[in-house]
Protein backbone atom coordinates (compact mmCIF):
# COMPACT_ATOMS: atom_id res chain seq x y z
CA UNK A 1 0.00 0.00 0.00
CA UNK A 2 1.58 3.37 -1.13
CA UNK A 3 1.43 6.28 1.37
CA UNK A 4 -1.41 8.17 1.22
CA UNK A 5 -1.78 11.60 -0.12
CA UNK A 6 -4.30 14.24 1.78
CA UNK A 7 -6.78 15.31 -0.53
CA UNK A 8 -9.04 17.24 1.55
CA UNK A 9 -11.72 18.64 -1.08
CA UNK A 10 -14.21 19.54 1.59
CA UNK A 11 -12.50 22.19 4.07
CA UNK A 12 -12.16 20.78 7.51
CA UNK A 13 -13.54 24.07 9.33
CA UNK A 14 -16.59 24.53 7.10
CA UNK A 15 -19.48 26.38 8.64
CA UNK A 16 -22.94 26.64 8.27
CA UNK A 17 -24.61 27.34 4.76
CA UNK A 18 -23.52 24.58 2.12
CA UNK A 19 -27.02 22.47 3.19
CA UNK A 20 -25.92 20.48 6.47
CA UNK A 21 -25.92 22.08 9.31
CA UNK A 22 -23.60 23.72 11.41
CA UNK A 23 -20.80 21.59 13.54
CA UNK A 24 -22.37 19.65 16.56
CA UNK A 25 -18.93 17.73 17.09
CA UNK A 26 -15.42 18.48 16.56
CA UNK A 27 -12.66 16.84 16.88
CA UNK A 28 -8.75 19.32 16.67
CA UNK A 29 -6.00 16.82 16.85
CA UNK A 30 -6.33 14.34 19.15
CA UNK A 31 -3.78 12.11 20.28
CA UNK A 32 -4.49 9.29 21.88
CA UNK A 33 -2.61 6.79 23.45
CA UNK A 34 -3.03 2.99 24.72
CA UNK A 35 0.51 3.11 27.43
CA UNK A 36 3.17 3.91 25.25
CA UNK A 37 1.37 3.16 22.17
CA UNK A 38 0.35 5.94 20.40
CA UNK A 39 -2.88 4.81 18.78
CA UNK A 40 -4.32 8.21 17.22
CA UNK A 41 -2.00 10.57 15.95
CA UNK A 42 -3.39 14.03 15.15
CA UNK A 43 -7.30 13.53 14.04
CA UNK A 44 -9.12 16.40 12.93
CA UNK A 45 -12.60 15.51 11.86
CA UNK A 46 -15.76 17.24 12.69
CA UNK A 47 -19.62 15.86 12.44
CA UNK A 48 -22.45 18.56 11.62
CA UNK A 49 -26.19 18.50 12.43
CA UNK A 50 -28.13 16.41 10.45
CA UNK A 51 -25.50 14.28 8.66
CA UNK A 52 -23.88 11.10 8.49
CA UNK A 53 -20.42 11.14 8.62
CA UNK A 54 -18.54 7.72 8.09
CA UNK A 55 -15.10 7.07 9.55
CA UNK A 56 -13.92 4.11 7.38
CA UNK A 57 -10.27 2.13 6.93
CA UNK A 58 -8.54 -0.64 7.88
CA UNK A 59 -8.45 -2.85 11.19
CA UNK A 60 -6.17 -1.60 13.48
CA UNK A 61 -6.51 1.98 11.85
CA UNK A 62 -7.33 3.76 15.09
CA UNK A 63 -11.42 4.12 14.31
CA UNK A 64 -12.71 2.52 17.47
CA UNK A 65 -9.73 4.48 19.46
CA UNK A 66 -11.38 7.53 18.09
CA UNK A 67 -14.47 7.20 19.01
CA UNK A 68 -13.25 5.80 22.60
CA UNK A 69 -11.59 9.57 22.92
CA UNK A 70 -14.79 11.04 21.92
CA UNK A 71 -16.97 9.03 24.13
CA UNK A 72 -14.30 9.95 27.50
CA UNK A 73 -13.29 6.38 27.42
CA UNK A 74 -9.88 7.07 26.65
CA UNK A 75 -9.02 10.37 27.23
CA UNK A 76 -6.69 12.50 24.34
CA UNK A 77 -3.14 13.60 25.46
CA UNK A 78 -3.30 16.16 23.24
CA UNK A 79 -5.96 18.52 21.08
CA UNK A 80 -9.35 19.26 21.66
CA UNK A 81 -12.39 17.64 21.52
CA UNK A 82 -15.94 20.03 21.47
CA UNK A 83 -19.61 18.99 21.46
CA UNK A 84 -21.94 21.57 20.73
CA UNK A 85 -19.29 24.36 21.41
CA UNK A 86 -18.32 23.06 24.82
CA UNK A 87 -15.57 21.79 25.63
CA UNK A 88 -15.61 17.59 26.13
CA UNK A 89 -11.81 16.34 25.86
CA UNK A 90 -11.61 15.80 29.98
CA UNK A 91 -15.08 14.93 30.54
CA UNK A 92 -15.45 11.64 32.29
CA UNK A 93 -17.07 9.29 29.40
CA UNK A 94 -20.73 9.10 32.04
CA UNK A 95 -20.73 12.57 32.00
CA UNK A 96 -20.25 12.37 28.02
CA UNK A 97 -23.45 10.51 27.47
CA UNK A 98 -25.40 12.95 29.78
CA UNK A 99 -24.88 15.53 27.56
CA UNK A 100 -26.28 13.59 24.29
CA UNK A 101 -23.54 11.19 22.88
CA UNK A 102 -24.01 7.91 22.91
CA UNK A 103 -22.96 4.70 21.13
CA UNK A 104 -23.03 1.36 19.94
CA UNK A 105 -19.72 -0.15 20.57
CA UNK A 106 -17.42 -2.33 18.71
CA UNK A 107 -18.92 -5.66 19.49
CA UNK A 108 -21.97 -4.68 20.71
CA UNK A 109 -20.85 -5.61 24.05
CA UNK A 110 -24.23 -5.94 25.81
CA UNK A 111 -25.14 -6.90 29.11
CA UNK A 112 -25.44 -10.67 28.53
CA UNK A 113 -26.88 -11.64 31.67
CA UNK A 114 -29.63 -9.04 31.56
CA UNK A 115 -32.79 -9.02 29.57
CA UNK A 116 -33.57 -7.54 26.22
CA UNK A 117 -35.96 -5.23 28.36
CA UNK A 118 -33.32 -4.30 30.97
CA UNK A 119 -30.18 -4.01 28.30
CA UNK A 120 -32.51 -1.29 26.79
CA UNK A 121 -33.06 0.00 30.19
CA UNK A 122 -29.43 0.79 31.16
CA UNK A 123 -29.27 3.07 27.92
CA UNK A 124 -31.61 5.54 29.24
CA UNK A 125 -29.49 5.06 32.61
CA UNK A 126 -28.72 8.41 32.54
CA UNK A 127 -31.92 10.52 31.47
CA UNK A 128 -34.38 12.26 34.20
CA UNK A 129 -37.17 12.61 32.09
CA UNK A 130 -37.98 9.28 32.87
CA UNK A 131 -41.93 9.96 31.66
CA UNK A 132 -40.53 9.92 28.13
CA UNK A 133 -39.29 5.99 28.52
CA UNK A 134 -42.30 4.28 27.22
CA UNK A 135 -42.03 6.49 24.10
CA UNK A 136 -38.73 6.32 23.31
CA UNK A 137 -39.38 2.15 23.99
CA UNK A 138 -41.93 2.56 21.30
CA UNK A 139 -39.69 4.02 18.72
CA UNK A 140 -36.65 1.45 19.39
CA UNK A 141 -39.19 -1.46 19.34
CA UNK A 142 -40.84 0.13 16.36
CA UNK A 143 -37.56 0.12 14.43
CA UNK A 144 -37.11 -3.24 15.54
CA UNK A 145 -39.95 -5.21 16.07
CA UNK A 146 -37.86 -8.65 16.51
CA UNK A 147 -36.44 -7.36 20.04
CA UNK A 148 -40.35 -6.52 21.38
CA UNK A 149 -40.96 -10.20 21.05
CA UNK A 150 -37.41 -10.95 22.65
CA UNK A 151 -38.23 -8.52 25.34
CA UNK A 152 -37.82 -10.72 28.04
CA UNK A 153 -35.00 -13.10 26.83
CA UNK A 154 -31.80 -12.87 28.15
CA UNK A 155 -29.19 -10.82 25.73
CA UNK A 156 -26.49 -13.15 25.85
CA UNK A 157 -28.54 -15.69 24.24
CA UNK A 158 -29.42 -13.52 21.09
CA UNK A 159 -28.21 -14.11 17.69
CA UNK A 160 -25.36 -11.55 16.51
CA UNK A 161 -28.30 -9.55 13.93
CA UNK A 162 -30.27 -9.22 16.93
CA UNK A 163 -27.88 -8.14 19.29
CA UNK A 164 -27.06 -5.85 17.00
CA UNK A 165 -30.47 -4.44 17.33
CA UNK A 166 -30.49 -4.25 21.09
CA UNK A 167 -27.02 -2.43 21.09
CA UNK A 168 -28.43 -0.03 18.48
CA UNK A 169 -31.67 0.41 20.41
CA UNK A 170 -29.78 0.47 23.91
CA UNK A 171 -27.54 3.72 22.20
CA UNK A 172 -31.32 4.81 21.00
CA UNK A 173 -32.57 4.77 24.31
CA UNK A 174 -30.23 7.89 25.75
CA UNK A 175 -31.84 10.26 23.76
CA UNK A 176 -28.67 10.85 21.83
CA UNK A 177 -27.98 14.33 20.05
CA UNK A 178 -24.91 12.49 18.58
CA UNK A 179 -25.21 8.28 17.60
CA UNK A 180 -22.04 7.23 17.46
CA UNK A 181 -21.58 3.16 15.95
CA UNK A 182 -18.53 1.32 15.68
CA UNK A 183 -19.18 -1.45 13.49
CA UNK A 184 -22.46 -2.22 13.19
CA UNK A 185 -22.65 -4.22 10.58
CA UNK A 186 -19.59 -6.56 11.97
CA UNK A 187 -19.60 -10.77 11.65
CA UNK A 188 -23.45 -10.18 10.24
CA UNK A 189 -25.20 -11.94 7.28
CA UNK A 190 -25.82 -9.94 4.23
CA UNK A 191 -29.48 -9.57 4.65
CA UNK A 192 -28.89 -8.36 8.48
CA UNK A 193 -26.75 -5.97 6.73
CA UNK A 194 -28.73 -4.40 4.60
CA UNK A 195 -31.84 -4.54 6.94
CA UNK A 196 -29.32 -2.50 9.87
CA UNK A 197 -28.44 0.48 7.24
CA UNK A 198 -31.50 0.60 6.37
CA UNK A 199 -32.03 1.29 9.84
CA UNK A 200 -29.25 3.35 10.03
CA UNK A 201 -30.39 5.54 7.14
CA UNK A 202 -34.16 6.39 8.94
CA UNK A 203 -32.74 7.37 12.53
CA UNK A 204 -30.83 9.99 11.19
CA UNK A 205 -34.14 11.04 9.01
CA UNK A 206 -35.32 11.37 12.12
CA UNK A 207 -32.59 14.08 12.95
CA UNK A 208 -30.15 12.44 14.73
CA UNK A 209 -26.70 12.64 13.04
CA UNK A 210 -24.64 9.89 13.08
CA UNK A 211 -20.78 9.14 13.14
CA UNK A 212 -20.68 5.66 11.49
CA UNK A 213 -17.05 3.67 12.01
CA UNK A 214 -17.43 1.19 9.15
CA UNK A 215 -14.72 -1.80 7.63
CA UNK A 216 -17.58 -1.89 5.08
CA UNK A 217 -16.81 0.91 3.35
CA UNK A 218 -18.89 0.26 0.18
CA UNK A 219 -21.72 0.53 2.37
CA UNK A 220 -20.97 2.91 4.36
CA UNK A 221 -20.09 5.26 1.60
CA UNK A 222 -23.60 4.72 0.48
CA UNK A 223 -25.82 6.11 3.35
CA UNK A 224 -22.96 8.63 4.28
CA UNK A 225 -22.81 12.42 3.73
CA UNK A 226 -19.13 12.68 4.01
CA UNK A 227 -16.57 10.26 5.35
CA UNK A 228 -12.99 9.86 6.54
CA UNK A 229 -10.29 7.47 5.50
CA UNK A 230 -8.34 6.52 8.51
CA UNK A 231 -4.69 5.31 8.37
CA UNK A 232 -2.10 4.39 11.20
CA UNK A 233 -3.80 6.99 13.49
CA UNK A 234 -4.55 9.82 11.19
CA UNK A 235 -7.06 10.80 8.97
CA UNK A 236 -5.28 9.69 5.20
CA UNK A 237 -8.31 11.56 2.98
CA UNK A 238 -11.60 13.09 3.72
CA UNK A 239 -14.47 13.98 0.87
CA UNK A 240 -17.82 13.63 0.57
CA UNK A 241 -18.77 10.18 0.37
CA UNK A 242 -19.74 9.83 -3.56
CA UNK A 243 -16.79 11.42 -4.47
CA UNK A 244 -14.84 8.93 -1.87
CA UNK A 245 -16.75 6.08 -3.89
CA UNK A 246 -14.96 6.92 -6.95
CA UNK A 247 -11.80 7.70 -5.60
CA UNK A 248 -8.90 5.89 -7.11
CA UNK A 249 -6.99 4.77 -3.74
CA UNK A 250 -10.17 4.31 -1.85
CA UNK A 251 -11.63 1.67 -4.54
CA UNK A 252 -8.16 -0.15 -4.66
CA UNK A 253 -7.10 -0.18 -0.53
CA UNK A 254 -11.17 -0.64 0.49
CA UNK A 255 -13.61 -1.15 -1.75
CA UNK A 256 -11.79 -4.57 -3.24
CA UNK A 257 -12.49 -2.86 -7.01
CA UNK A 258 -9.38 -2.66 -8.66
CA UNK B 1 -21.17 -28.34 34.35
CA UNK B 2 -23.69 -31.34 34.95
CA UNK B 3 -23.28 -32.86 32.42
CA UNK B 4 -24.87 -36.32 30.85
CA UNK B 5 -22.04 -38.68 31.57
CA UNK B 6 -21.55 -39.72 34.81
CA UNK B 7 -17.23 -39.71 35.61
CA UNK B 8 -15.65 -41.28 38.36
CA UNK B 9 -15.48 -37.85 40.48
CA UNK B 10 -18.72 -36.96 39.84
CA UNK B 11 -20.08 -40.52 41.19
CA UNK B 12 -17.71 -40.24 44.62
CA UNK B 13 -19.30 -36.65 45.11
CA UNK B 14 -22.64 -38.29 44.99
CA UNK B 15 -21.51 -41.22 47.09
CA UNK B 16 -19.79 -38.53 49.41
CA UNK B 17 -23.70 -36.39 49.58
CA UNK B 18 -25.41 -39.28 49.92
CA UNK B 19 -23.08 -40.47 53.42
CA UNK B 20 -23.86 -37.21 54.48
CA UNK B 21 -27.59 -37.29 54.46
CA UNK B 22 -27.50 -40.87 55.83
CA UNK B 23 -25.62 -39.47 58.80
CA UNK B 24 -27.77 -36.41 59.14
CA UNK B 25 -30.65 -39.14 58.78
CA UNK B 26 -29.33 -41.65 61.65
CA UNK B 27 -28.75 -38.29 64.13
CA UNK B 28 -32.31 -36.90 63.55
CA UNK B 29 -33.62 -40.40 64.49
CA UNK B 30 -31.72 -40.92 67.55
CA UNK B 31 -32.64 -37.61 68.89
CA UNK B 32 -34.51 -35.63 67.01
CA UNK B 33 -34.92 -32.30 69.92
CA UNK B 34 -31.31 -32.08 70.42
CA UNK B 35 -30.77 -32.61 66.26
CA UNK B 36 -33.19 -29.37 65.94
CA UNK B 37 -31.78 -27.14 68.80
CA UNK B 38 -27.90 -28.28 66.95
CA UNK B 39 -29.88 -26.79 63.71
CA UNK B 40 -31.11 -23.65 64.93
CA UNK B 41 -27.43 -23.01 66.59
CA UNK B 42 -26.07 -23.65 63.10
CA UNK B 43 -27.88 -21.64 61.39
CA UNK B 44 -27.69 -18.86 63.83
CA UNK B 45 -23.72 -19.07 62.85
CA UNK B 46 -24.74 -19.66 59.15
CA UNK B 47 -26.38 -16.19 59.33
CA UNK B 48 -22.92 -14.03 60.97
CA UNK B 49 -21.30 -15.97 58.06
CA UNK B 50 -23.69 -15.22 55.25
CA UNK B 51 -23.34 -11.71 56.04
CA UNK B 52 -19.79 -11.43 55.52
CA UNK B 53 -19.81 -13.61 52.92
CA UNK B 54 -21.91 -11.16 50.99
CA UNK B 55 -19.00 -9.08 50.90
CA UNK B 56 -17.11 -10.71 49.40
CA UNK B 57 -19.29 -11.81 46.86
CA UNK B 58 -20.65 -8.32 46.27
CA UNK B 59 -16.98 -7.07 45.46
CA UNK B 60 -16.26 -9.71 43.71
CA UNK B 61 -19.17 -9.65 41.22
CA UNK B 62 -18.05 -6.22 40.62
CA UNK B 63 -14.17 -6.45 40.20
CA UNK B 64 -13.37 -10.08 39.97
CA UNK B 65 -11.36 -9.74 43.03
CA UNK B 66 -11.35 -11.39 46.64
CA UNK B 67 -10.97 -8.56 49.12
CA UNK B 68 -8.81 -10.56 51.67
CA UNK B 69 -9.11 -7.26 53.94
CA UNK B 70 -12.94 -7.97 54.04
CA UNK B 71 -12.60 -10.06 57.27
CA UNK B 72 -9.70 -7.80 59.24
CA UNK B 73 -12.40 -4.65 57.81
CA UNK B 74 -15.50 -7.34 60.36
CA UNK B 75 -13.06 -7.89 62.98
CA UNK B 76 -11.83 -3.93 63.39
CA UNK B 77 -15.53 -2.69 63.12
CA UNK B 78 -16.69 -5.57 65.73
CA UNK B 79 -13.76 -4.19 68.09
CA UNK B 80 -14.91 -0.67 68.01
CA UNK B 81 -18.35 -1.55 68.99
CA UNK B 82 -16.88 -3.04 72.05
CA UNK B 83 -15.66 0.24 72.86
CA UNK B 84 -18.79 1.99 72.04
CA UNK B 85 -21.09 -0.49 73.95
CA UNK B 86 -18.06 -0.42 76.81
CA UNK B 87 -16.41 2.91 76.84
CA UNK B 88 -19.14 5.20 75.84
CA UNK B 89 -22.82 3.47 77.23
CA UNK B 90 -20.46 1.64 79.86
CA UNK B 91 -22.60 -1.26 79.29
CA UNK B 92 -23.36 -4.51 81.91
CA UNK B 93 -24.95 -6.93 82.74
CA UNK B 94 -27.28 -5.05 85.45
CA UNK B 95 -27.71 -1.86 82.52
CA UNK B 96 -31.09 -1.29 81.95
CA UNK B 97 -33.10 -2.41 78.38
CA UNK B 98 -33.59 1.03 77.37
CA UNK B 99 -29.83 1.68 77.33
CA UNK B 100 -28.54 -1.58 76.09
CA UNK B 101 -30.90 -0.75 73.14
CA UNK B 102 -29.55 2.69 72.76
CA UNK B 103 -25.97 1.71 73.00
CA UNK B 104 -26.72 -1.36 70.52
CA UNK B 105 -27.84 0.66 67.60
CA UNK B 106 -25.51 3.53 68.59
CA UNK B 107 -22.63 0.87 68.36
CA UNK B 108 -24.51 -0.74 65.00
CA UNK B 109 -24.43 2.67 63.55
CA UNK B 110 -20.41 3.56 63.80
CA UNK B 111 -19.88 -0.19 63.30
CA UNK B 112 -21.64 0.03 59.40
CA UNK B 113 -20.50 3.85 58.67
CA UNK B 114 -16.50 2.85 60.04
CA UNK B 115 -16.26 -0.91 57.80
CA UNK B 116 -17.84 1.09 54.52
CA UNK B 117 -15.87 4.06 54.79
CA UNK B 118 -12.60 2.09 55.57
CA UNK B 119 -13.31 -0.51 52.50
CA UNK B 120 -14.25 2.49 50.24
CA UNK B 121 -10.87 4.08 51.41
CA UNK B 122 -9.07 0.63 50.94
CA UNK B 123 -10.39 0.63 47.09
CA UNK B 124 -9.94 3.71 46.69
CA UNK B 125 -5.92 3.51 47.94
CA UNK B 126 -5.24 0.15 46.77
CA UNK B 127 -7.16 -1.43 43.89
CA UNK B 128 -8.40 1.07 41.75
CA UNK B 129 -5.11 1.90 40.30
CA UNK B 130 -4.40 -1.96 39.54
CA UNK B 131 -7.91 -2.32 37.98
CA UNK B 132 -5.93 -2.77 34.40
CA UNK B 133 -2.72 -4.60 35.91
CA UNK B 134 -2.24 -8.41 35.84
CA UNK B 135 -4.48 -10.26 38.58
CA UNK B 136 -1.88 -11.09 40.74
CA UNK B 137 -1.31 -7.12 41.60
CA UNK B 138 -4.32 -6.71 42.65
CA UNK B 139 -4.56 -10.35 44.84
CA UNK B 140 -0.99 -9.43 46.91
CA UNK B 141 -2.15 -6.23 47.47
CA UNK B 142 -5.53 -7.53 48.90
CA UNK B 143 -3.52 -9.83 51.15
CA UNK B 144 -1.23 -6.75 51.98
CA UNK B 145 -4.79 -4.92 53.08
CA UNK B 146 -6.18 -7.64 54.92
CA UNK B 147 -2.44 -7.59 57.24
CA UNK B 148 -2.41 -3.63 57.26
CA UNK B 149 -6.24 -3.62 58.63
CA UNK B 150 -5.24 -6.37 60.69
CA UNK B 151 -2.13 -4.79 62.88
CA UNK B 152 -4.55 -1.52 62.85
CA UNK B 153 -6.91 -3.22 65.45
CA UNK B 154 -3.46 -4.83 67.03
CA UNK B 155 -2.40 -1.75 67.78
CA UNK B 156 -5.43 -0.41 69.17
CA UNK B 157 -6.31 -2.96 71.28
CA UNK B 158 -3.30 -5.17 71.33
CA UNK B 159 -3.49 -9.34 71.42
CA UNK B 160 -5.90 -9.58 74.24
CA UNK B 161 -10.12 -10.77 73.66
CA UNK B 162 -12.72 -7.84 73.93
CA UNK B 163 -15.04 -9.18 75.90
CA UNK B 164 -18.90 -7.68 76.48
CA UNK B 165 -21.39 -8.96 79.23
CA UNK B 166 -24.09 -10.84 77.41
CA UNK B 167 -26.40 -8.11 76.28
CA UNK B 168 -29.17 -10.55 74.26
CA UNK B 169 -29.87 -12.92 77.09
CA UNK B 170 -29.53 -16.73 76.12
CA UNK B 171 -32.64 -17.46 77.61
CA UNK B 172 -35.12 -19.88 75.67
CA UNK B 173 -37.97 -17.65 73.58
CA UNK B 174 -40.00 -20.76 73.27
CA UNK B 175 -39.86 -24.12 74.04
CA UNK B 176 -41.48 -26.98 72.68
CA UNK B 177 -40.55 -30.14 74.65
CA UNK B 178 -36.69 -29.98 74.68
CA UNK B 179 -36.55 -27.47 71.65
CA UNK B 180 -35.77 -24.07 72.19
CA UNK B 181 -35.33 -21.11 70.45
CA UNK B 182 -33.10 -18.62 72.64
CA UNK B 183 -33.16 -14.73 72.52
CA UNK B 184 -29.61 -14.57 70.89
CA UNK B 185 -30.24 -16.47 68.47
CA UNK B 186 -34.02 -15.07 67.70
CA UNK B 187 -32.42 -11.70 67.59
CA UNK B 188 -29.52 -12.48 65.42
CA UNK B 189 -31.93 -13.83 62.58
CA UNK B 190 -34.52 -11.17 62.48
CA UNK B 191 -31.59 -8.91 62.19
CA UNK B 192 -29.96 -10.94 59.44
CA UNK B 193 -33.05 -12.08 57.40
CA UNK B 194 -34.13 -8.42 56.53
CA UNK B 195 -31.12 -7.33 55.36
CA UNK B 196 -30.62 -10.04 52.86
CA UNK B 197 -34.01 -9.20 51.71
CA UNK B 198 -33.74 -5.30 51.00
CA UNK B 199 -30.37 -6.20 49.81
CA UNK B 200 -31.25 -8.70 47.05
CA UNK B 201 -34.20 -6.13 46.71
CA UNK B 202 -31.58 -3.24 46.49
CA UNK B 203 -29.42 -4.96 43.26
CA UNK B 204 -32.19 -6.40 41.70
CA UNK B 205 -34.93 -2.94 41.30
CA UNK B 206 -32.96 -0.16 42.38
CA UNK B 207 -31.18 2.66 40.17
CA UNK B 208 -27.90 1.84 42.16
CA UNK B 209 -28.34 -2.12 41.84
CA UNK B 210 -28.91 -1.88 38.02
CA UNK B 211 -25.52 0.15 37.35
CA UNK B 212 -23.79 -2.56 39.98
CA UNK B 213 -25.05 -5.43 37.87
CA UNK B 214 -24.21 -3.46 34.46
CA UNK B 215 -20.84 -2.49 35.43
CA UNK B 216 -20.27 -6.36 37.08
CA UNK B 217 -21.29 -7.50 33.59
CA UNK B 218 -19.27 -4.92 31.39
CA UNK B 219 -17.27 -1.88 32.75
CA UNK B 220 -16.63 -0.02 29.75
CA UNK B 221 -20.26 -0.63 28.23
CA UNK B 222 -21.72 1.27 31.51
CA UNK B 223 -19.72 3.65 30.85
CA UNK B 224 -21.21 4.41 27.78
CA UNK B 225 -24.59 4.12 29.28
CA UNK B 226 -23.47 7.11 31.30
CA UNK B 227 -22.93 5.00 34.44
CA UNK B 228 -20.16 6.56 36.68
CA UNK B 229 -18.06 3.54 37.20
CA UNK B 230 -15.83 4.96 40.19
CA UNK B 231 -18.73 5.28 41.76
CA UNK B 232 -20.73 2.13 41.46
CA UNK B 233 -17.60 0.47 42.71
CA UNK B 234 -17.15 2.50 45.90
CA UNK B 235 -20.67 2.22 46.73
CA UNK B 236 -20.72 -1.47 45.93
CA UNK B 237 -17.35 -1.47 48.83
CA UNK B 238 -19.54 0.64 50.87
CA UNK B 239 -22.52 -1.61 50.74
CA UNK B 240 -20.07 -4.36 51.54
CA UNK B 241 -18.28 -2.35 54.49
CA UNK B 242 -21.31 -1.97 56.27
CA UNK B 243 -22.55 -5.28 55.81
CA UNK B 244 -19.05 -6.54 57.66
CA UNK B 245 -19.77 -3.95 60.16
CA UNK B 246 -22.83 -5.15 61.10
CA UNK B 247 -21.80 -9.04 60.88
CA UNK B 248 -19.00 -7.39 63.65
CA UNK B 249 -21.71 -6.22 65.94
CA UNK B 250 -23.82 -8.99 65.69
CA UNK B 251 -20.81 -11.57 65.82
CA UNK B 252 -19.85 -9.53 69.24
CA UNK B 253 -23.41 -9.84 71.01
CA UNK B 254 -23.47 -13.20 69.89
CA UNK B 255 -19.98 -14.77 70.70
CA UNK B 256 -19.43 -11.93 73.47
CA UNK B 257 -15.70 -11.99 72.58
CA UNK B 258 -13.36 -10.81 69.72
CA UNK B 259 -9.73 -9.98 69.04
CA UNK B 260 -7.98 -8.36 65.96
CA UNK B 261 -7.25 -11.78 64.09
CA UNK B 262 -10.49 -13.11 64.63
CA UNK B 263 -11.49 -11.83 61.08
CA UNK B 264 -8.65 -13.93 59.82
CA UNK B 265 -10.36 -17.37 60.09
CA UNK B 266 -13.54 -16.18 59.63
CA UNK B 267 -12.99 -14.33 56.87
CA UNK B 268 -11.74 -17.24 55.02
CA UNK B 269 -15.14 -19.41 56.18
CA UNK B 270 -17.03 -16.57 54.79
CA UNK B 271 -15.45 -16.77 51.89
CA UNK B 272 -15.59 -20.62 51.25
CA UNK B 273 -18.97 -19.86 52.16
CA UNK B 274 -19.13 -17.40 49.00
CA UNK B 275 -17.49 -19.86 46.80
CA UNK B 276 -19.68 -23.00 47.81
CA UNK B 277 -22.89 -20.78 46.97
CA UNK B 278 -20.69 -19.42 43.87
CA UNK B 279 -18.85 -16.35 43.88
CA UNK B 280 -20.97 -13.42 42.94
CA UNK B 281 -24.23 -14.71 43.26
CA UNK B 282 -26.02 -13.09 46.26
CA UNK B 283 -28.60 -15.79 47.01
CA UNK B 284 -25.51 -17.98 46.58
CA UNK B 285 -23.51 -16.82 49.63
CA UNK B 286 -26.43 -16.50 52.31
CA UNK B 287 -26.70 -20.18 51.17
CA UNK B 288 -23.25 -21.02 51.45
CA UNK B 289 -23.22 -19.05 54.95
CA UNK B 290 -26.03 -20.93 56.18
CA UNK B 291 -24.79 -24.38 55.09
CA UNK B 292 -21.06 -23.68 56.22
CA UNK B 293 -23.01 -22.71 59.66
CA UNK B 294 -25.20 -25.60 59.65
CA UNK B 295 -22.05 -28.17 58.86
CA UNK B 296 -19.85 -26.80 61.76
CA UNK B 297 -22.46 -27.47 64.18
CA UNK B 298 -23.65 -30.32 63.30
CA UNK B 299 -19.98 -31.53 63.34
CA UNK B 300 -19.34 -30.49 66.72
CA UNK B 301 -23.20 -30.63 68.15
CA UNK B 302 -24.42 -33.89 66.90
CA UNK B 303 -23.56 -37.27 68.77
CA UNK B 304 -23.59 -40.22 66.70
CA UNK B 305 -20.19 -40.44 64.31
CA UNK B 306 -19.48 -37.00 64.45
CA UNK B 307 -15.76 -36.04 63.29
CA UNK B 308 -15.98 -33.46 66.26
CA UNK B 309 -14.74 -29.95 66.72
CA UNK B 310 -10.48 -31.21 66.03
CA UNK B 311 -11.77 -31.81 62.35
CA UNK B 312 -14.22 -28.77 61.28
CA UNK B 313 -11.73 -26.86 59.49
CA UNK B 314 -10.46 -29.65 57.93
CA UNK B 315 -13.95 -30.40 57.29
CA UNK B 316 -14.70 -26.35 56.02
CA UNK B 317 -11.54 -26.51 53.81
CA UNK B 318 -12.65 -29.94 52.43
CA UNK B 319 -15.55 -28.67 51.30
CA UNK B 320 -14.08 -25.67 49.32
CA UNK B 321 -11.56 -28.33 47.57
CA UNK B 322 -14.34 -30.23 46.66
CA UNK B 323 -16.69 -27.16 45.16
CA UNK B 324 -13.28 -26.34 43.43
CA UNK B 325 -13.06 -29.45 42.03
CA UNK B 326 -16.57 -31.03 41.27
CA UNK B 327 -18.52 -27.73 40.62
CA UNK B 328 -16.25 -24.84 40.55
CA UNK B 329 -19.07 -22.20 40.11
CA UNK B 330 -20.75 -23.36 43.34
CA UNK B 331 -24.22 -24.54 43.75
CA UNK B 332 -25.88 -21.20 42.41
CA UNK B 333 -23.35 -19.58 40.18
CA UNK B 334 -23.64 -19.28 36.52
CA UNK B 335 -21.54 -20.30 34.24
CA UNK B 336 -20.83 -17.49 31.92
CA UNK B 337 -17.62 -17.33 29.33
CA UNK B 338 -17.08 -13.91 30.44
CA UNK B 339 -16.95 -14.60 34.18
CA UNK B 340 -13.45 -15.74 34.66
N1 LIG C 1 -6.54 -1.94 24.62
C1 LIG C 1 -5.52 -1.69 23.79
N2 LIG C 1 -4.27 -1.74 24.26
C2 LIG C 1 -3.21 -1.48 23.45
N3 LIG C 1 -3.32 -1.16 22.16
C3 LIG C 1 -4.55 -1.10 21.63
C4 LIG C 1 -5.70 -1.36 22.43
N4 LIG C 1 -6.80 -1.22 21.63
C5 LIG C 1 -6.32 -0.89 20.43
N5 LIG C 1 -4.98 -0.82 20.42
C6 LIG C 1 -4.13 -0.47 19.27
O1 LIG C 1 -4.51 0.80 18.81
C7 LIG C 1 -4.55 0.83 17.41
C8 LIG C 1 -5.91 1.26 16.93
O2 LIG C 1 -6.87 0.28 17.29
P1 LIG C 1 -8.42 0.47 17.05
O3 LIG C 1 -8.80 1.85 17.41
O4 LIG C 1 -9.12 -0.63 17.74
O5 LIG C 1 -8.53 0.27 15.48
P2 LIG C 1 -9.78 0.03 14.57
O6 LIG C 1 -11.01 0.28 15.37
O7 LIG C 1 -9.64 0.99 13.44
O8 LIG C 1 -9.70 -1.37 14.09
C9 LIG C 1 -4.15 -0.56 16.93
O9 LIG C 1 -2.80 -0.54 16.60
C10 LIG C 1 -4.38 -1.42 18.13
O10 LIG C 1 -3.48 -2.48 18.14
MG1 LIG D 1 -12.47 -1.00 15.80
Amino acid sequence: MSTPETSTAVPVAAGDGDGAGGPILKVEGIHTYYGAIHAIKGVTLEVRKGEIVTLIGANGAGKSTTLRSINGLNRPREGRITFQGEDITNRPAHEVVAMGISQSPEGRRLFPRMSVLENLEMGAFQRTDRQNFGEDLDRVYDLFPRLAERKTQKAGTLSGGEQQMVAIGRALMARPKLLMLDEPSMGLAPIFVEKIFEIIVEINSQGTPILLVEQNALMALDVAKRGYVMETGQIAITDDADRLSENEQVKKAYLGIA
Amino acid sequence: MPSGRPSLVGLLGLFFLLLIIVWLGVNFVKDPQEFINVFFVGLTRGAVYALIALGYTLVYGILQLINFAHGDVFALSGLIASSVLLSVFGVTTDSGAGLVIVAIAVALIVAMVLASTLNVTIEFVGYRRLRHAPRLAALITAIGMSFIVQNIALAIYDVDYQSIPRLIPNSSVLTIGEVALQWNKLFVLALTIPVLLALTWMVRETRHGKAMRATSQDRDASAMMGIDVNRTISFTFALAGSLAGAAGLLFLLYFTTMRYDTGFELGLIAFTAAVLGGIGNLTGAVLGGILIGLIQEFNEGLAWATPGGDWTRSIVFGILIAILVFRPSGLLGEQTPEGE
